[in-house]
C-alpha cells in the first residue's frame, strides 16, 4: 500500500448540476405557487380578473370620477352622475363625524383630552419605564374623571374636582418619573426620597415622602382645577367618533378588571358566589347587545328612584360595560383553565395566599395564553359601539346618516358609510396586528396552541 | 410550671385571629356578605320601580299579552293582521328571527367551508384573495355592513323598470322592493311525497347502523353513503312521480306597480342576509382553518403508512380530527348569528327586537315584561345551543386513559 495509489482511488465528486431552470428563482416561484396544474392555473386566471375588477373599480369610484370639491350633493352627482364617490361631502361633514354637535370653539377641549391619554400612555411603549403597570392603572382608573371634568366642563362638583385633581397629578407624576429616569437615571419615588434626604432613613419612612409629595400637588391640582371656567357641553350634544372613543373606551378599560372578578367569581369555591357570577355571565352573554341597550335605556328610569335621571349616555355605558365585562369573564376563564394545576399547588406550596397566587402567579400566565382572544374582544366591543347609533346617539355612524337627511346634501349615504368603514377597517387591523405582535413578544415561550 | 389543661384547647379560647383566617370561616362569611349585597340591591330595584309604576299609572303583569296590538308588521311569515295580539306579535317576530337566522346559518357554514379552504390553498394568490376577503369583511362592524348593503339596495331597478329588470329564467326576480321567487303550491296527495321523503331518512340512517355493525364484525364494507343518497331523493321522488307530479308553482308577474302571486321577501331581509353570511363566512372560515391546520401531517403520514389511499386518509384520519376542532366555533358562531340577526331593527326588517322590543313595547309602556320575554327567548335559543355543543364535546373528546 503506498500513497501513491491511495490517492489515485480516492472519490472525487463531479460539481453537481444546478437544479433544472424552471424550479428555481422567479419561474420556479410562478410554476409552484401559481400554475401548478390546469387548476390551478384557471383560479390563478380567475383571480386575475377579479382583482382587476375590483381594482379598477375602486380607481374609478374613488379617483377618477370622484369629486373633491362641491358645496351640495345635487353639485357632485350633475358633474359625475353618480359615477363617482362625492369626498367633497367627507370634508364638508368631517368635523361632525368626528365632533357630533359638539361646538366648535370646545373643541379644542376633545383634542386634549385624547392628548393627555396618549402622553399618559406614552412611556408604556419606553423601554427604559419602570412601574409601567401602576401607570396603566393610573390612567385606567382615574382618566375617565379628568375627562369627564374636561369635556363636560361647567360648574362640577367636589367629587368630580377631587377625582379630577387625583388625575391630574397622578399624570405630572407619570411625566416626572419618565423625565427623572432619563435624566437622572432613577425612578421618581428614588428621586424624591433622596432629594429631601430620607435615602439613609428608614426605608419605611419613605412612604411618607411619597404621601408628602402627592398631598402637595393634589393641593396645587384643586386649586389650578377650581380656576377652571369651561362652558358646560352637555352630554346630549356630544358625538361622533369622538362619542365612540368614549363609550368604548370606558367599556374596553372596565372589561379587563371586571371580566377578571367575574371569572374568579365562576372558578370561586363558594357556592353563592359562584351562582350569582355564573347568572350573570350567562345571562348577558345569551342575549344580543342591543336588547341590554333597550334594557339600560327602558328599565333602568324604572329602577331608579325618580329623583335620579341619569343622562342617556351614562345608561348606555352602564350597559356596555356590562356587556363587555361578561364577555371578558369567559375569555379570562379560559386563561385561568389553561393554565397548569401545577402552578396553582406550587403557589400555594410557596404559602401565598389567593390573591397573591393570583396576581403574582396566575394571572400573568393566563392573560399571556389570552392576549389574542382579549385583543379580540376589545375588536369587538369597539365594533359593537355603532350599535348605540340604533337607539338615537349620534356616534360616527349616526352622524354620517345624519349627513344625508341635510337639505342640500340629501341622499348623501353611501360615501359616510364607506369613510366610516375604513376607519374602522384600519383601527381594527392595527389592533390585529399589534396583538400578534404582542404575541410574538411577551407571549414568547408559551406556545402557540 | 406549665400546666395541661384536661381538657385540651377549650373551643371558646380561640383568638379572634384564629377565626378570622379560618377559611370555612371567611368563605361562610364572604358569602353572607356577597346574599346580603344581593338581596339589598334586588330589594332596592324592585321597591323603586313598584313606587315608579305606581306614579306612572301603571300595572306590571303579563295581561296585556291578550290586547289588541293594533299596528301592521311590514312582512311575516306566519300570518298576522293588525287585530292579532301582543302574543301573535311576539311570535310573528320570533319566527322572522328565526327565519333569516335559518337561512344565514345555511349559507355561512357552506361558504365558510369553501373560504376556509381556499386560505389554505397552495396557490398563492387564491390564499391571498381569501385572507383580504377575511380581513376587509372582519373589520368592519356588523351594523355597517347591514346599512351599507341596504343603502346599496335601493339602487336596485324599480318592478317597473322593464328593461333592467334582474331576472333568473324569468321566474325570480330582485329589484328595490325585495326579492320574488315562485311558489309552490301541494296538489293533492303531496303530503305522501313529504311521508316518503322522512321515510328514506329513517331507512337511510338504519341502513348506515347495520353497514357499520357488519363491517364491525366482518370487516366488509357496504356502500351505505350511496344507498342512502337513494334512500332520501329516490323514494320521495318515485312516489312524486307515481302520484302524477301533485306540485304546481305560482309564478310572480307584474301587474301595474308591483308583482303579484309567488312569494316576496323584502329588500330589508335580503340586506340582512347578504350582510349576515358577509360578515359572519369569515369567522366560519378562520374555524374551518384553524381545525385544519390543527390536526398535524403526521397523522396523514401514519395514514399513509398504514396503506390508507388518499380519499380514505381524509374521510377517515383528517376530517375526523378536523372536526372536533371546528364544531364548537362554528356552533357558537351560529349563535353569534341568531343574536346579531336583532341588528335587523336598523333597517327595518320585522325580527323580535324590532317588533316586540321596540314598537309593541312603545305603544304599550310594558318595559320589564316585554324586555324579559325577549331576553328569554335568546336564552332559551342561546342555552340550547350550548347545551348540544356540551354533549357534542362529550362524544368527540379525546378518550384518554
Amino acid at each position: 500500500m503506498t500513497d501513491a495509489t491511495q490517492s489515485d482511488t480516492v472519490f472525487r465528486p463531479k460539481p453537481s448540476l444546478p437544479p433544472p431552470a424552471n424550479t428555481v428563482g422567479a419561474v420556479g416561484w410562478l410554476r409552484k405557487n401559481l400554475f401548478g396544474g390546469p387548476i390551478d392555473t384557471i383560479m390563478t386566471l380567475l383571480g386575475l380578473y377579479i382583482i382587476y375588477q375590483i381594482v379598477a373599480f375602486a380607481i374609478d369610484y374613488g379617483i377618477v370620477n370622484a369629486i373633491w370639491s362641491a358645496d351640495t350633493y345635487r353639485e357632485c352627482l350633475d358633474r359625475n352622475r353618480g359615477e363617482g364617490a362625492c369626498w367633497a361631502g367627507i370634508a364638508v361633514w368631517f368635523n361632525s363625524m368626528m365632533y357630533g354637535r359638539y361646538p366648535d370653539e370646545e373643541q379644542w377641549r376633545v383634542n386634549l383630552g385624547g392628548i393627555v391619554l396618549l402622553l399618559w400612555l406614552i412611556p408604556f411603549w419606553l423601554p427604559k419605564i419602570t412601574g409601567k403597570i401602576q401607570i396603566g392603572m393610573s390612567a385606567v382608573l382615574t382618566f375617565p374623571f379628568l375627562g369627564a371634568a374636561m369635556f363636560i366642563g361647567g360648574e362640577f362638583g367636589l367629587f368630580l374636582q377631587v377625582m379630577a385633581s387625583i388625575a391630574l397629578t397622578l399624570f405630572v407624576a407619570v411625566w416626572l418619573h419618565v423625565a427623572s429616569t432619563y435624566l437622572s437615571g432613577r425612578s421618581l419615588p428614588d428621586l424624591l426620597v433622596s432629594i429631601t434626604g430620607f435615602a439613609n432613613k428608614d426605608d419605611r419612612l419613605h412612604k411618607y415622602v411619597l404621601l408628602g409629595a402627592f398631598g402637595v400637588g393634589f393641593v396645587l391640582s384643586m386649586i389650578y382645577l377650581g380656576s377652571w371656567e369651561l362652558v358646560e357641553v352637555p352630554t346630549t350634544i356630544w358625538g361622533g367618533l369622538f362619542l365612540t372613543l368614549v363609550i368604548s373606551g370606558i367599556g374596553i378599560a372596565s372589561a379587563l378588571p371586571n371580566g377578571i372578578l367575574l371569572a374568579l367569581g365562576r372558578r370561586s369555591k363558594m357556592p353563592v358566589i359562584r351562582v350569582f357570577c355564573t347568572a350573570f355571565i350567562e345571562l348577558f352573554r345569551s342575549v344580543p347587545l342591543i336588547t341590554i341597550l333597550f334594557m339600560a335605556v327602558t328599565m333602568m328610569p324604572l329602577f331608579l328612584p325618580v329623583e335620579f335621571n341619569p343622562p342617556k349616555l351614562a345608561m348606555v355605558i352602564v350597559a356596555v360595560c356590562i356587556f363587555a365585562a361578561a364577555y371578558m369573564a369567559e375569555t379570562v376563564r379560559g386563561g385561568l383553565q389553561a393554565v397548569n394545576k401545577g402552578q396553582y399547588e406550587a403557589a400555594q406550596a410557596m404559602g401565598l395566599n389567593f390573591w397573591k397566587m393570583m396576581a403574582l402567579i396566575v394571572m400573568p400566565q393566563a392573560l399571556k395564553l389570552m392576549i389574542p382572544n382579549i385583543v379580540g374582544s376589545f375588536m369587538g366591543l369597539m365594533k359593537d359601539t355603532t350599535l348605540v347609533s340604533i337607539i338615537g346617539l349620534y356616534d360616527i355612524l349616526l352622524m354620517g346618516k345624519a349627513a344625508g337627511q341635510n337639505p342640500s346634501w340629501l341622499g348623501f349615504h353611501t360615501e359616510p358609510l364607506l369613510f366610516t368603514a375604513m376607519f374602522f377597517f384600519v383601527l381594527c387591523f392595527a389592533m390585529s396586528k399589534y396583538s400578534q405582535h404582542l404575541e410574538r413578544t411577551i407571549g414568547g415561550g408559551y406556545g402557540r396552541r | 410550671m406549665a400546666v395541661v389543661d384536661k381538657a385540651g384547647p377549650r373551643k371558646d379560647a380561640r383568638s379572634f385571629s384564629e377565626i378570622v383566617n379560618d377559611e370555612r370561616y371567611r368563605s361562610v362569611f364572604y358569602q353572607v356578605i356577597v346574599a346580603i349585597a344581593v338581596i339589598w340591591t334586588a330589594n332596592y330595584l324592585i321597591t323603586n320601580t313598584a313606587e315608579n309604576l305606581e306614579a306612572r299609572g301603571m300595572s306590571a303583569g303579563f295581561g296585556f299579552l291578550g290586547s289588541t296590538a293594533g299596528f301592521s308588521i311590514a312582512w311575516s311569515i306566519i300570518d298576522y293582521a293588525p287585530g292579532d295580539t301582543y302574543l301573535d306579535v311576539y311570535l310573528v317576530g320570533i319566527a322572522n328571527t328565526l327565519i333569516v337566522s335559518f337561512f344565514a346559518i345555511i349559507a355561512t357554514t357552506f361558504l365558510g367551508f369553501i373560504v376556509g379552504v381556499m386560505r389554505l390553498s397552495k396557490n398563492f394568490l387564491v390564499s391571498k384573495l381569501a385572507s383580504a376577503f377575511v380581513e376587509v369583511m372582519r373589520n368592519v362592524p356588523l351594523l355597517l355592513h347591514i346599512i351599507f348593503w341596504f343603502t346599496l339596495s335601493a339602487a336596485l331597478p324599480s318592478p317597473r323598470d322593464k328593461e333592467n329588470q334582474i331576472a333568473l329564467f324569468d321566474s325570480v326576480f330582485l329589484n328595490n322592493r325585495g326579492l320574488y321567487v315562485p311558489a309552490p303550491v301541494p296538489g293533492e296527495g303531496f303530503q305522501f311525497v313529504v311521508i316518503m321523503a322522512l321515510v328514506g331518512i329513517v331507512a337511510a340512517y338504519a341502513v348506515a347502523v347495520w353497514a357499520t355493525k357488519r363491517q364491525f364484525a366482518t370487516g366488509q364494507k357496504f356502500p351505505a353513503f350511496w344507498t342512502g343518497v337513494g334512500l332520501i331523493v329516490g323514494l320521495p321522488l318515485a312516489t312524486f312521480v307515481a302520484l302524477g307530479a301533485p306540485l304546481t308553482f305560482d309564478y310572480p308577474s307584474l301587474q301595474g306597480f308591483n308583482f303579484r302571486g309567488g312569494a316576496d321577501v323584502p329588500r330589508a331581509f335580503c340586506a340582512l342576509l347578504f350582510a349576515l353570511v358577509l360578515y359572519h363566512t369569515v369567522f366560519m372560515a378562520e374555524a374551518v382553518r384553524a381545525g385544519i391546520l390543527s390536526v398535524s401531517h403526521g397523522q396523514t403520514e401514519a395514514s399513509y403508512s398504514l396503506g390508507l389511499k388518499p380519499s380514505w386518509t381524509l374521510r377517515l384520519v383528517v376530517i375526523p380530527q378536523a372536526m372536533r376542532a371546528v364544531v364548537p366555533p362554528m356552533i357558537s358562531n351560529w349563535m353569534n348569528v341568531v343574536k346579531n340577526s336583532s341588528l335587523a331593527i336598523a333597517i327595518g326588517y320585522p325580527d323580535l327586537v324590532a317588533v316586540f322590543m321596540q314598537t309593541s313595547l312603545n305603544q304599550s309602556g310594558h318595559a320589564i315584561e316585554i324586555v324579559a320575554m325577549v331576553m328569554l327567548f335568546y336564552m332559551t335559543v342561546s342555552l340550547t345551543i350550548s347545551a348540544a355543543l356540551n354533549y357534542y364535546n362529550k362524544i368527540v373528546q379525546i378518550k384518554e386513559r
